[in-house]
C-alpha cells in the first residue's frame, strides 16, 4: 500500500514526473516530505496541495470496516477463528484456542513442554475441520532441531487413534507438514520473507516458529554497544512480517520464547507454560 | 502574529508594513485613530479577498469564562472503574489528547476497547451517546472480546433501567444493543505508519460525514514507528505532525483521542528505568498521560501528566466484562487453611490497610 506508485494513485502525468526529479515516487514518500517542501516542489497552492495529498492519501488508506463486519466475518465460519487446543481450560482461558489471524507466543523455562505442544499443534492443524482442526499444511521453522518426525507419528498415534488408523493417514498427515532448518537471524528472516508464497502454494494454516529466542541470543551480546537496537530492530522486523502473514492469510502463528527475556512489545497473547 | 496577519491582508494602496504604531509617528494622529483607520482598511479587504469556507482562526480564539463555560457543560467519556474515573476527573475528557503507556499485557488495549463501547451509552444513562472510530496498528483488536464487553454494558445499563423504570431508559435501550454498539465502531487496520498518516489525513472528512463520532483511539502509536526508522529527524517531523492533526481534529470535533504508547528502557548511569517510548519532543504531544504498570500481581494507573487532576495511582483490574475497579476481598475469606495458589501470598487482616 505505502510503495504504491504516485500515478496509480490518480495524480497527473506531468505532476509525477515533476514530483520524480525530486525523488518522489511512492506515496510513501509523498507523505513524508513536510507541507511547505510539497508546494514548493509542486508549485501548486496551499488548497490544491491539500487536496493532493486528499488524493494520495485515499489511494493508501486502509478501507473502514465496522466492528460488526468484522464480527460477521468470524461468524461466517466459527471454526476458522480459532484452532482448539484440545485442552479444554486452556482452550477456555483462549476464549476458544489459539487465534488464527494474529501471533501466539508460547514461553517457559526449558524442559517445561513448549516443543512438545507445538508437536501437538501441527498435528491438530492438519485435521479436518470436523474434528477441529484447519485442514491444512504446517511450516515449521526449527532453529534449534528439536523437532523429531518419530515424536510426531508417537503423538499423532496415542491422541487421535481411531483417526490414524491406517498407515496412509499417517503418511498424508506428516507429508504436509513443512519443516525448514534456519540456524542465523539472517536465515530466519530471510525464511519468514519467503514464506508468503509457500502459504499460497502449500495451503499452510499454521506457521511455528521454534524457536525465536535461540538465534537472538547466539548472535547478539547485549552487553556490547549497538547489539541491544540491532536485536530490538531485527525482533520487531520480524514480527511485523509474521503479523503481516498471520492476518493476511488469517492463520494462527505460534512461536516460543525462552522465559528469561524481557522483549520490547508488540503485544501478543502470552501462553505460559511453567514447570510448577 | 498581529504584524504578519497585517501584513498579509495589505491594502492595495501604499501602506505596506505600516501597523497602529508606526502610523501615528508618520501622520501624526493618535493610536485610537490610528486603529480604527486599519481597521477599516482590513474590513475592505476581507470583503475583497476570497473566504474559503470558515475562517479556523476566529473559531479558536475565546475567553476563559466562554471555555469555563463549555468545559462545565461537556461530558467525559467513563471506563467503568470508578477509581479511575474520579483520578481523571470524570473520565477522558473530550478535546483533548490522552496517552496511556504501559508494559505488554497491562491492558491498554483493553482500556481501549472498554472506552469505545462507553463512548456509545445513551445520555440519560450519563454517557454521551456518541460513536468510535478505532484505528488499529498492531493487529490487537479482538472481536470476541468486545462482544464481551459490550454485553456486559448493555446489562449494566438494563439493571439501571429496571432500578429506575423510567420512560426514556427504555426507550434507549432499543437502539443501545450489542448490534447497535458494534455498528457505530468503525475499524480501521493500518499496516504501517503511511497508511496510519494517510488516514489521519483523511479522519477530517470522515468526521465531518459521521458527526456523532466522541472519540478516536489509535492503538498503538508507537509501534509503526518503532523500528526500521533510520532517520530519527524524519521521525520526529512525522510524529509532530502527526500530534498537531489529532490536537486540532480533537478540537474541531469536540472528540476524546486517545492513543496508547508502549515502554521501553533507559539505562542510565547505575540501573535503567522504563520510560514510555517514542522519545522526549513526543512526550509534549498527548495533554493527558496516563501509565499502567505491575506491582507484584495487581494492575495500577498512575496519572502521570494532567493539567488540571492531581497526579495519583489508583489499582484495577480486567475481568471477563472488561474494565472495572478492584473487588475489595470478601469479608470470609479465611487467611490460612484454604486451597489457594502456593505462590500468593495469603492476605492477613492487616495488610488491607
Amino acid at each position: 500500500m505505502a510503495s504504491k506508485k504516485l500515478r496509480r494513485a490518480g495524480l497527473a502525468q506531468e505532476l509525477c514526473e515533476r514530483l520524480s526529479r525530486h525523488q518522489i515516487n511512492t506515496c510513501h514518500d509523498f507523505l513524508c516530505v513536510s507541507f511547505l517542501e510539497l508546494m514548493k516542489v509542486t508549485g501548486q497552492s496551499y488548497q490544491n496541495v491539500q487536496k493532493l495529498l486528499c488524493k494520495v492519501s485515499r489511494a493508501c488508506a486502509p478501507k473502514m470496516q465496522t466492528a460488526y463486519d468484522l464480527k460477521m466475518k468470524r461468524a461466517v465460519n466459527p471454526f476458522s477463528a480459532f484452532l482448539s487446543t484440545t485442552l479444554d481450560s486452556l482452550d477456555k482461558a483462549l476464549h476458544g484456542g489459539v487465534a488464527c489471524g494474529s501471533l501466539t507466543e508460547v514461553t517457559g523455562p526449558p524442559g517445561c513442554g513448549k516443543t512438545q505442544f507445538c508437536i501437538m499443534m501441527c498435528v491438530l492443524a492438519t485435521l479436518p475441520t470436523s474434528l477441529g482442526g484447519l485442514d491444512g499444511a504446517v511450516i515449521y521453522i526449527d532453529t534449534e532441531s528439536a523437532f523429531s518426525a518419530e515424536r510426531l507419528v508417537q503423538i499423532a498415534e496415542h491422541r487421535l487413534p481411531n483417526y490414524f488408523v491406517t498407515e496412509e493417514k499417517l503418511v498424508s498427515m506428516t507429508r504436509s507438514i513443512h519443516l525448514y532448518r534456519e540456524l542465523t537471524c539472517e536465515s530466519v528472516l530471510k525464511r519468514i520473507e519467503s514464506l508468503e508464497e509457500e502459504i499460497i502454494s502449500k495451503r499452510v494454516k499454521l506457521v511455528i516458529i521454534d524457536s525465536v529466542a535461540s538465534v537472538v541470543r547466539k548472535e547478539f551480546d547485549t552487553k556490547l554497544q549497538g547489539n541491544l537496537t540491532e536485536r530490538s530492530n531485527f525482533l520487531a522486523r520480524e514480527a511485523s512480517l509474521l503479523k503481516y502473514l498471520a492476518e493476511e492469510f488469517s492463520i494462527p502463528v505460534s512461536f516460543l520464547f525462552v522465559c528469561l527475556f524481557v522483549f520490547p512489545p508488540p503485544i501478543f497473547e502470552i501462553i505460559q507454560l511453567c514447570a510448577a | 502574529m498581529a504584524g504578519s496577519t497585517a501584513q498579509r491582508r495589505r491594502p492595495p494602496a501604499s501602506r505596506s508594513g505600516e501597523d497602529a504604531t508606526t502610523l501615528p509617528r508618520e501622520i501624526g494622529i493618535s493610536k485610537e485613530e490610528a486603529l480604527e483607520t486599519l481597521q477599516v482598511i482590513r474590513q475592505e479587504c476581507d470583503s475583497n479577498a476570497v473566504r474559503t469556507g470558515g475562517d479556523p482562526t476566529a473559531l479558536r480564539k475565546c475567553t476563559a469564562l466562554e471555555l469555563l463555560e463549555q468545559e462545565q457543560a461537556q461530558g467525559f467519556v467513563i471506563t467503568f472503574c470508578s477509581a479511575l474515573d474520579d483520578m481523571l476527573g470524570g473520565g477522558v475528557q473530550l478535546t483533548k489528547i490522552t496517552e496511556i503507556c504501559g508494559a505488554p499485557g497491562v491492558g491498554k488495549t483493553q482500556l481501549c476497547m472498554q472506552l469505545a463501547v462507553d463512548v456509545q451509552i445513551p445520555e440519560c444513562f450519563g454517557g454521551l451517546a456518541g460513536e468510535a472510530v478505532y484505528i488499529d496498528t498492531e493487529g490487537s483488536f479482538m472481536v470476541e472480546r468486545v462482544v464481551d464487553i459490550a454485553t456486559a454494558c448493555v446489562q449494566h445499563c438494563q439493571l439501571i433501567a429496571e432500578a429506575q423504570q423510567e420512560e426514556d431508559h427504555h426507550k434507549a435501550l432499543e437502539t443501545f444493543s450489542l448490534e447497535g454498539i458494534l455498528s457505530h465502531m468503525y475499524y480501521f487496520r493500518c499496516h504501517d505508519y503511511t497508511e496510519l498518516l494517510a488516514q489521519i489525513y483523511l479522519l477530517p472528512d470522515f468526521l465531518s460525514e459521521h458527526s456523532k463520532v466522541r472519540l478516536v483511539a489509535v492503538d498503538g502509536i508507537a509501534f509503526p514507528f518503532r523500528h526500521d526508522f533510520e532517520d530519527l529527524s524524519l521521525r520526529t517531523r512525522l510524529l509532530n505532525g502527526l500530534a498537531q492533526q489529532l490536537i486540532s481534529i480533537a478540537n474541531d470535533h469536540k472528540l476524546a483521542v486517545i492513543l496508547t504508547n508502549q515502554m521501553t528502557t533507559r539505562i542510565g548511569q547505575s540501573q535503567s528505568t522504563l520510560v514510555p517510548a517514542l522519545g522526549e519532543s513526543w512526550g509534549h504531544a498527548a495533554t493527558i498521560r496516563l501509565i499502567l504498570h505491575w506491582d507484584n500481581n495487581q494492575r495500577l494507573a498512575t496519572l502521570y501528566k494532567s493539567p488540571s487532576q492531581k497526579e495519583s495511582t489508583v489499582p484495577y483490574c480486567v475481568t471477563p466484562h472488561g474494565f472495572r475497579d478492584v473487588q475489595p476481598p470478601p469479608p470470609s475469606q479465611t487467611p490460612e487453611g484454604s486451597e489457594m495458589n502456593p505462590r500468593k501470598r495469603p492476605r492477613i487482616e492487616e495488610d488491607k490497610q
